[in-house]
Order: C-alpha cells, then structure tokens, then sequence
C-alpha cells in the first residue's frame, strides 16, 4: 500500500508539472525566457496549485460524507453547502457589483450559513441528515433560482461560471488553500482509525470504544468545512468528490489511513487536469471546470457501478 | 464475582416500557441466556448492557455506574456481538477482525481458524454468505479480551456445526471465568449452555433465575404461547 501511495505521489508530481507546461503555449521550464517565465510562475503554478488544493479538499470531504452517512453515494455537496455558498455568491454579486471579493465572502458567509443549520440536524442519525441535507439543497436551489431571476443581465455571466466551477478568479491565496489542504488531511488522518470502526455501523463502532456522537459532529463539521473553503475558492465542481474516494478503495481498500491521502492527492490530480483541459481545449478561453468534471466523472461512476456489480 | 449489576432498571423503546425495576447481577464464569418473544426487549437489554441505550435506574459495571466510564473505558470491558454490519465499503475479513483486535497486524489466526475463516481472510465481507459473516463476527469476538461478553442471537445464520462450535465456545469462555450474556431463540441450545436465564415476556414480565428453574415446560409456555412437548421442550404442532 505504501509502495502504490508513493507511486501515486510520484506520478502526481509529475503530472502536475506537465499541467504547469501547458496551455495555449507549452512551456518548457528548462527554456524560459522573461514573459514564459512571469507566465509560469505567476499564472500556471497557482492555477494548477489551486486546482490541486481543491480537488483534494472535495475529494476528502467526499471521503468523510460517505462514511459518515454511511451512503457510498455520498458527496460533498450533499448536505446543501454548496447550494447555501451558491446563494452567498450570488447576494454578494447583488449588493456589490463592482467588487471583485463579492462573490467570494458572500460564499464563504452562505456556506457557513449552510453549515450552520446543517450542524443543528448533526444529533439525528444519519438516514435523517440525509434527508434533511436533500431538503436543504432543494431549498437552497430555490433560493438560487429566485435570485437569478432578480440578477441585472450583466451579472449572469459571473454568476453562471462561478457556478460551473471557476479557478481562474480564486480569492483564496494559493498559500492558504494548501495549508488548508494539508491541514484537514491531517485532521483526516488523526481520525482515520475511528473512520475505519464507523464502517462497521455505529453500533458497532461504538462497541469497539468509538464516542460516535462526538465523532460524527466532529466529521460533520470538518467535511462541510473543508465544502465551503473549496466552493469559495473555485465555485460548485461536481464528482470530484464523489468518484475518488471510490476508485481509492477499489486500488487501495477500504482503511482510512490510505483512502484519506490517496484521495486528497488523486482528487487534487484529477482537477489539477480536469482544468488543464478546460484552458487548453479551446484556448486561448476557458471551459468551465465544472463541466469537464461531470464529463469525465459521469461515465467513470457508471464504469465503477458496472465494475462492483460484477 | 459480580461484573454487572442491574439496579431497578426500567428499559424504554418508543415511550412503552419494555421492563420496569428489574435488578439482576452477573457474574464472572457463567453463561446467562436472554430469552423471549419477539418485541419483548433481549436485544435492547443487551444495548443498555453495553452502554449504548440508557436506562433509568443504575447499571454498575465493576463497582462503578455505567454512565461514568468513558466509551473506551467500556469497551475495554464489555465486548458486544449484534447484528451484520455494513459491507458497501467492501471492508476485507482480515482488516474486519484486525478493527476487533484493536490493530491491523494483529494475529487473528487463531480465531479465524476457529471459526473456520481463516480462507476468508481476504475476502470482502459483501461477498460473504450470511453464514460466513456470522462466524466472522464470532471470530472478531474472540478477539476482544474482555471481561463480559454479549451476544445477540449468535447462532443465527449458523448450521448446525458451527451452532455447536459458537456454543462449545461460549462454555469455555465462561469456564474460563468470562461472564457471557447471549440472547438465544432455541431453548435446547440454551438449556445445553446457560447457567442462568433471563426470561421476558409480554406485558413487560421479566424474570431471572437459574436455568434449571426456568427453562422448564410450564414457564416456558406461559412466556411463549406454545404448547411444549413434556420431555423434550420441542414445540407441539
């Protein structure tokens, strides 16, 4: 298991590098001359950073949603953080028009707001946050589409791609997203043990001398985190965080203290070039991310559907 | 010695008491079966045993309430068996038995082998037979050295000879001073390995005593609504 995390690590690295390169322009980073090397340095590399940052902080929210709701359908949006930070983008977009953090503290605020009332349904058991969480996000969907229909034509735009999935306009210095990444993989990592007895159902979790109810605020609380700082860094990116952690367990099994790394990695690398093809496809403009994702990820979860079966 | 102890319990399920003022001890080095209608509160009993439903009334677990231990305090004293757990994370039987034995390298092989799992090791539970998870389980309990043990309905799913092998175990076990707690359906298997009974019934009868007290025709048929043939208990069709 180790050997394969190191290779995944590896192959990352260099993947990553490949994605820095790329663009409307290869890039070679042995050649550059002065606007290669302002290019590289000051666009790509956080681009791709954020990219990975991001892609991992969905990938192990995804991780944590699904076994803390015990539904391997689970995602990181789920619970309708995402839908509340949508909400947030858009009143930003509304009261401040001309500001270009609008968007971003209005996420951020809507997806604490989300958390929030999320937290309040965090005694029940995890059918019934379920439940309230698909409720939420419906609610939250209406919310959204009645102030779309209340947003000046000239905003639409901005808020459809953000939407989509942007990392071109990320208020999230690309220092803070790592720090954020690492940290909540060390988070992660602290309760990997615990997260592996939860597989087993709560009661038998708790039999083994797992405290579930603290447990399942503490995961509740930390996987809608780790939702809002990726959602205000990058907008609403589907399927990341739903496939990984799948494809994980299928290379590595099912114990945390390998899904968690392996999916914050993979995640990373999966958005990392997800949008190197949204800037390359049609460059010199941009597809959203978001799209790409649910195009890859769609029939990568179906494959994986149709693999289990057999 | 006493490992238990019920002090007037009263056990709730939806607002309905199951049981009222019930106070019992277990001891170290017995068997105690759990019997009953459906409905009637064993595998609830057995939950509040372990810490995992409260009770009014006090349950002391060696000289101390229930409630003031830590839950890994608890489980470092009471191990508990129920139902199945999930298989949609595709959990291995080796990584399974290594989360009971408190490590993944863990030896498990003892126990594996026991239960006769020991060729599953690297099988997903999810493609186990009911049976084979079962003697998972069991296998997963011997892991846990603890003082008590409670099992719910652990011979279900099982044939016949592995029925005998988990019974053969929880005998030894308590021969070897573990205090065992089983909920059991079939009363031949509890009259072959309880020390003492719990006997529940409709209406929130409860009753405790030595096997040979209770599990006798008269009592047993009043508790179950089943005509039982003299000698050998076996229901009359």
């Amino acid at each position: 298991m180790r050997v394969k995390l190191v290779l995944i690590g590896l192959l990352t690295g260099c993947l990553l590098l490949v994605s820095m390169c790329a663009g409307d322009s290869w890039i070679n980073p042995l050649r550059m001359n002065a606007l290669d090397h302002t290019i590289f340095l000051e666009l790509r590399v956080p681009r791709v950073l954020i990219a990975f940052a991001v892609g991992g902080l969905l990938a192990l929210a995804g991780a944590w949603f699904q076994v803390l709701l015990g539904n391997p359908l689970a995602e990181p949006y789920v619970l309708g953080v995402a839908g509340s930070a949508s909400v947030g983008a858009v009143t930003g977009l509304m009261l401040l028009p001309e500001s270009v953090w609008a968007m971003s503290l209005g996420a951020f605020a809507g997806a604490w707001v989300g958390i929030a009332v999320v937290m309040a349904f965090s005694h029940l058991g995890p059918s019934r946050v379920l439940l309230a969480g698909v409720v939420l996000a419906a609610f939250w969907a209406a919310v959204l589409a009645l102030l779309l229909t209340l947003l000046p034509e000239h905003g639409l735009g901005r808020a459809f791609a953000w939407m989509m999935g942007d990392l071109s306009h990320s208020d999230i210095p690309v220092s803070i997203l790592l720090m954020a990444w690492g940290a909540a993989l060390g988070c992660g990592m602290l309760l990997s043990r615990s997260l592996d007895m939860l597989l087993l159902g709560e009661r038998h979790a708790a039999a083994l001398g797992v405290d579930v109810t603290s447990l399942r605020r503490r995961l509740l609380f930390l996987a809608s985190a780790v939702t809002a700082v990726a959602v205000t860094a990058a907008g609403t990116i589907g399927f990341v965080g739903l496939i990984v952690p799948h494809l994980i367990r299928l290379i590595f099994g099912s114990l945390h203290r390998f899904v968690l790394p392996a999916s914050a990695i993979t995640g990373g690398l999966l958005l990392a070039m997800a949008d190197t093809a949204a800037r390359t496809v049609i460059a010199p403009a941009d597809l959203p991310v978001g799209v790409l994702t649910a195009m890859i990820g769609v029939p990568v979860f179906l494959w994986l559907l149709l693999k289990r079966q057999s | 010695m006493s490992l238990l102890e019920l002090k007037q319990v009263t056990l709730r399920r939806g607002g309905c008491a199951l049981f009222t003022k019930f106070s019992h001890v277990i001891r170290a080095g017995r068997v105690m079966a759990v019997m009953g209608p459906n409905g009637t509160g064993k595998s609830s009993l057995l939950l509040a045993l372990a810490g995992m439903i409260p009770v009014s009334g006090e349950i002391v677990l060696q000289g101390k309430p229930l409630n003031e231990y830590a839950r890994v305090d608890i489980a470092r004293a009471i191990a508990w068996q129920g139902n199945l757990p999930p298989t949609e994370f595709g959990l291995t039987v080796a990584q399974r038995l290594g989360l009971a034995a408190g490590e993944d390298q863990a030896d498990v092989t003892d126990p594996a082998a026991h239960m006769e799992v020991d060729d599953l090791l690297l099988r997903p539970l999810g493609e186990l037979s009911s049976g084979e998870r079962q003697r998972v389980e069991l296998a997963a309990l011997m892991l846990r050295d603890t003082p008590v043990w409670l099992l719910d309905e652990p011979t279900a799913h099982l044939d016949l000879r592995h029925q005998v092998a988990c019974l053969k175990m929880l005998r030894r076990e308590s021969e070897q001073g573990r205090a065992v707690v089983v909920v059991l359906h079939d009363i031949q298997q509890a009259m072959s390995v309880a020390d003492d009974v719990v006997l529940l019934g409709r209406r929130g009868h409860i009753e405790a005593g030595a096997a040979a007290n209770l599990l006798i025709r008269e009592r047993l048929q009043a508790v179950f609504g089943v005509s039982l043939h003299a000698t050998s208990l076996l229901p009359q069709y």
